[in-house]
């Protein structure tokens, strides 16, 4: 039963993961509806952008203000450089074709996904990368007979933390509503005299951000990262996304969360399951999706005729 | 009949370029500069371009997002592979083996899920690519034999000869793909063409039309997942390896590209792309690892400057300069008569009515619900033969919801639908117009995309019967029945007006000659009882004048017809009977007249009149 506990702990915790990918898949699907395939590959460079942030700079901040701050100051630099990277992303490889509709969008977000793929290996080189590990106490938190390490717990909940803001910020704020109604009737919005523009620029900001942040907690959490790491986590995020409720901002959080302990438990339980998870997860989404076909929370839209 | 058939419009110079590119792919190989190297990126523009046009069907026809189509390809590699190796059969007799079992897998895996729609299927094809991946780097009952995949694949052979130099194996795949594209052409101009178009373009109007969405989506990848099989034999017996490094989501990816890249839709388009993205990346060889760089970089740019393609699918123009439609007469061509001789074969029993006259429609006691509230209730509505009836009601009263439950979009919980005496109740829309009900929309759903003419010969879909191998094969009855449909089309294009607009997309119509388009898209169909929905909405006052005469020569032509009207002048001028529609009960039926004095229409119209005195009290 303890082991259980720990599996489910692990789950979530690499689940919060997915979901805080899942949110920018989510939130850009929901209002372009674009599958933003560079999102993977944004992930990584957060990652990556962590790393050096890590090995250059974090040293001489945990030096002078204490533990902690130097990982705190590698994620903050994370989801800004990668806010920034996101707005160029959609300046250069999706404004320009928005016209042309939804294909030569996700083969333009392909191309992007290729570029930023091979740029990040082109900088950083095409072998696996080493986080660095003396920068948190290694210590474990006893709980309820559990022994979880101080570094997960504290991912955990930094994760859903951002999580919980997420949902207060698209659920409860005004803003949040105009990127709901965005997401729901692109037109009509703009004609109550929402700033699409604004939302779109939200949501591409925002979205990579949150994945740069996922990055370094997945570095900090697995210690070796790679280039191409992108391409699994995009899928599985998109995966969580679908699996959720496409566009549905809660789904995506759902989905992710449940994805991780799904995982988790299918590898941890079934003899050799490790080698299969992945195909079980997409087995699972298919099943999921001939019962539901909008998904665990999404919600079922008749099409007017 | 001098009907002349598919002569683009465009010059001399443009006929000539599929047998000059047919001829520089011949003597490639023996031109100077050419050595073995660049014979086999030949070899692999042709098997990309094999399953480029592999994915095209189901991408560039149908619109079906496919990014899991690597898994029918490495089935395909790995059917010939383990074939080969275990029990020797020949490479070559394993070609079409490897394209059934691709294509049976194709069909039992997407069979559950061909319903789901855009990203949904998306998500689920990447899935299904994955798990194909996956199970063969597990190797199951050691079949697979996993990460280092199956070696010693054997060349193909044929009697004494046997396909193993470049030069070779660079002819066979170039055959191999002439082949397809010579079947792809044929079925690209056909009914089956025209019916995967038509559901890319509008699927809820193709089912209407009489296509059968599901199983037309089913064959599309099929015979996708098919040739993806071809390609995979063949890329075994190239490489004589196979593993699963070769049929990762990225080379998926990489045929979605190659399709977006020609055009989709477009057979020379995709062969270009299929040039592009493995020449490519050759060119730039000495960049070594920024190539890919370069390649995502053009990508972009290529969307950005060309999101259509490099070479964009046109419509076919057909310029029947030869067909006299003024000739035409309504006997000879008209619909009624195709109707008659499908209905035979579609419904052998004649049900007797015992009413007289017999009504042609009868809905009775019809309910739907939408969750907690009541569509419609209980509704009760005879429609009779040759006349006209219209169904009124304040808006959201329920009536398009009660149209499509007559033509079968929706399932009504409650009570029956019978027409012509026999129980249709839950039939699928492209079954109930099999029977002799066409319908329009509320709001015009044509397919934009294709030419008028296109648009109107989708609705001769259900009185045809030319399936694959007639078409591929253009056997006698195939060319025949598409004769014919031309005619049809031709006569009623004509009949409203639009036979100048021929070629014209349907996108590019003004508004009133957009609607005129889909009753003619609906009156080819050979309907006996043509359901309208709100013909006159949007037309001007002389339009739908034109609009009602037309209308009632039509009836005098034998059809019935049913429809949902605002404009009262319409309601008043032509119709025989009205039922009015309120919160989806019936509130009033009868003449006209007596519907438009009724006490209960005026308050549902006007709001009660005790309600009046209170708000002014």
């Amino acid at each position: 039963m303890r082991v259980f506990f720990e599996q489910l702990v692990n789950g979530v915790t690499v689940g919060s993961f997915y979901a805080l990918v899942a949110l920018g898949y989510s939130m850009v699907y929901g209002v372009m509806k674009l599958i933003n395939f560079a999102h993977g590959d944004l992930f990584t460079l957060g990652s990556y952008l962590g790393y050096t942030f890590l090995v250059w700079g974090a040293a001489w901040i945990t030096e002078r203000a204490g533990l902690w701050w130097g990982v705190l100051g590698a994620i903050l630099f994370a989801f800004l450089a990668n806010a920034g990277a996101g707005i160029l992303v959609e300046r250069v490889a999706y404004r320009p074709v928005y016209r042309a509709g939804r294909l030569p969008l996700v083969v333009s977000a392909l191309g992007m996904s290729i570029f930023l793929q091979n740029a990040i290996m082109a900088v950083w080189g095409p072998r696996f990368q080493v986080y660095p590990s003396d920068l948190v106490p290694v210590a474990s938190l006893r709980f309820l007979g559990l022994s979880l390490p101080l570094l997960k717990v504290v991912i955990l909940f930094l994760s859903l933390g951002v999580m919980f803001v997420m949902y207060w910020i698209v659920e409860k704020t005004e803003f949040g509503a105009a990127v709901r109604a965005t997401a729901l009737d692109r037109e009509m919005a703009t004609l109550l005299g929402i700033d699409v523009q604004r939302v779109i620029l939200f949501v591409f900001t925002l979205g990579p951000a949150l994945g740069g942040m996922a990055g370094v907690m997945n570095g900090m959490y697995y210690r070796s990262i790679q280039f191409s790491m992108g391409w699994n986590y995009g899928l599985k995020a998109f995966t969580a996304t679908i699996l959720g409720g496409i566009g549905n901002i809660p789904g995506a959080m759902v989905g992710g969360v449940l994805l991780g302990v799904i995982e988790t438990l299918l590898a941890g339980y079934i003899p050799g399951g490790g080698a299969w998870k992945d195909g079980f997860t997409f087995l699972i989404l298919i099943l999921v999706l001939i019962f539901r076909p909008t998904g665990i929370l999404g919600e079922k839209v008749a099409e007017k005729v | 009949m001098g009907v002349v058939f598919s002569r683009p419009r465009t010059g001399r110079f443009w006929r000539f370029v599929p047998v000059l590119l047919g001829g520089f792919i011949a003597v490639f190989p023996f031109l100077p500069f050419v050595n073995d190297y660049w014979v086999d990126v030949g070899f692999f523009v042709g098997l990309y371009g094999l399953l480029g046009l592999s994915l095209n069907v189901v991408l560039g026809e149908v619109g079906l997002f496919d990014l899991g189509h690597a898994a029918f390809y490495a089935i395909g590699a790995y059917t010939t592979a383990i074939l080969n190796t275990t029990l020797n059969i020949p490479v070559l007799l394993l070609l079409p083996v490897s394209a059934l079992v691709a294509s049976g897998f194709a069909y039992l895996v997407m069979s559950p899920v061909i319903h789901l729609r855009g990203d949904y299927l998306c998500i689920v094809t990447i899935g299904i690519g994955e798990i194909v991946r996956i199970i063969i780097v597990n190797n199951p009952w050691g079949i697979t034999n996993g990460p280092n995949g199956i070696t010693g694949v054997g060349f193909p052979t044929l009697g004494p000869f046997v396909i193993q130099t470049p030069m070779q194996f660079y002819y066979f795949v170039w055959v191999v793909v002439a082949f397809v594209a010579f079947m792809l052409l044929r079925l690209q101009k056909s009914r089956i063409g025209r019916a995967w178009n038509a559901i890319r373009e509008d699927e809820i109007a193709a089912e209407a039309m009489g296509i059968d969405v599901r199983a037309y989506k089913l064959l599309a990848f099929t015979l996708g997942a098919a040739l993806a099989g071809l390609a995979g034999n063949i890329y075994a017996a190239k490489m004589a390896v196979v593993s699963p490094q070769s049929f990762l989501f990225m080379e998926s990816a990489l045929l979605f590209c190659i399709v977006l890249l020609g055009g989709l839709g477009s057979l020379p388009g995709v062969l270009l792309g299929a040039a592009l993205v493995v020449i490519f990346p050759e060119v730039f060889r000495r960049f070594a690892s920024f190539r890919l760089l370069f390649f995502g970089l053009a990508l972009m740019v290529a969307m950005i400057f060309r999101p259509g393609g490099l070479l964009p699918r046109r419509r076919e123009i057909l310029e029947l300069d030869g067909l006299d439609v003024q000739g035409f007469s309504a006997e000879k061509v008209s619909p009624v008569r195709i109707g008659q001789v499908s209905l035979k074969e579609h419904s052998p029993v004649q049900v007797p009515c015992e009413l007289d006259p017999c009504p042609l429609l009868e809905v009775q006691g019809v309910t739907l619900r939408f969750g907690g509230l009541v569509a419609v209730n209980r509704y009760n509505l005879a429609v009779y033969p040759g006349r006209v009836t219209s169904l009124i009601g304040p808006n959201g009263a329920g009536k398009t919801t009660l149209f499509n439950i007559i033509t079968g979009i929706y399932r009504p919980d409650e009570g029956r639908v019978l027409f012509k005496g026999e129980d249709i109740t839950g039939l699928k829309p492209h079954l109930v117009v099999a029977r002799g009900i066409a319908r329009t929309f509320q709001n015009i759903r044509l397919f934009p995309s294709l030419t008028c003419l296109e648009n109107v010969l989708t609705g001769l879909h259900c009185r045809g019967s030319s399936g694959f191998v007639s078409t591929v094969l253009r056997m006698p009855f195939q060319v025949q029945e598409e004769r014919e449909f031309v005619e049809t089309a031709a006569y009623w294009l004509y009949r409203v007006g639009l036979w100048e607009y021929r070629n014209e997309l349907a996108r590019n119509l003004p508004y009133g000659k957009q609607k005129y388009l889909e009753i003619a898209r609906a009156l080819t169909t050979g309907p006996e009882l043509l359901v309208l929905d709100e013909p006159s909405s949007g037309l001007n006052e002389r339009e739908t004048e034109e609009l009602m005469e037309f209308l009632q020569r039509l009836l005098q032509e034998g059809i019935t017809i049913l429809l949902i009207e605002h404009d009262m002048n319409v309601v008043m001028g032509i119709s025989d009977w009205v039922s009015v529609m309120d919160m989806g009960s019936k509130i009033a039926e009868g003449s006209p007249w007596e519907v438009y004095n009724h006490p209960r229409v005026i308050e549902a119209y006007l709001g009660k009149e005790e309600e009046w005195v209170g708000s002014t009290s």
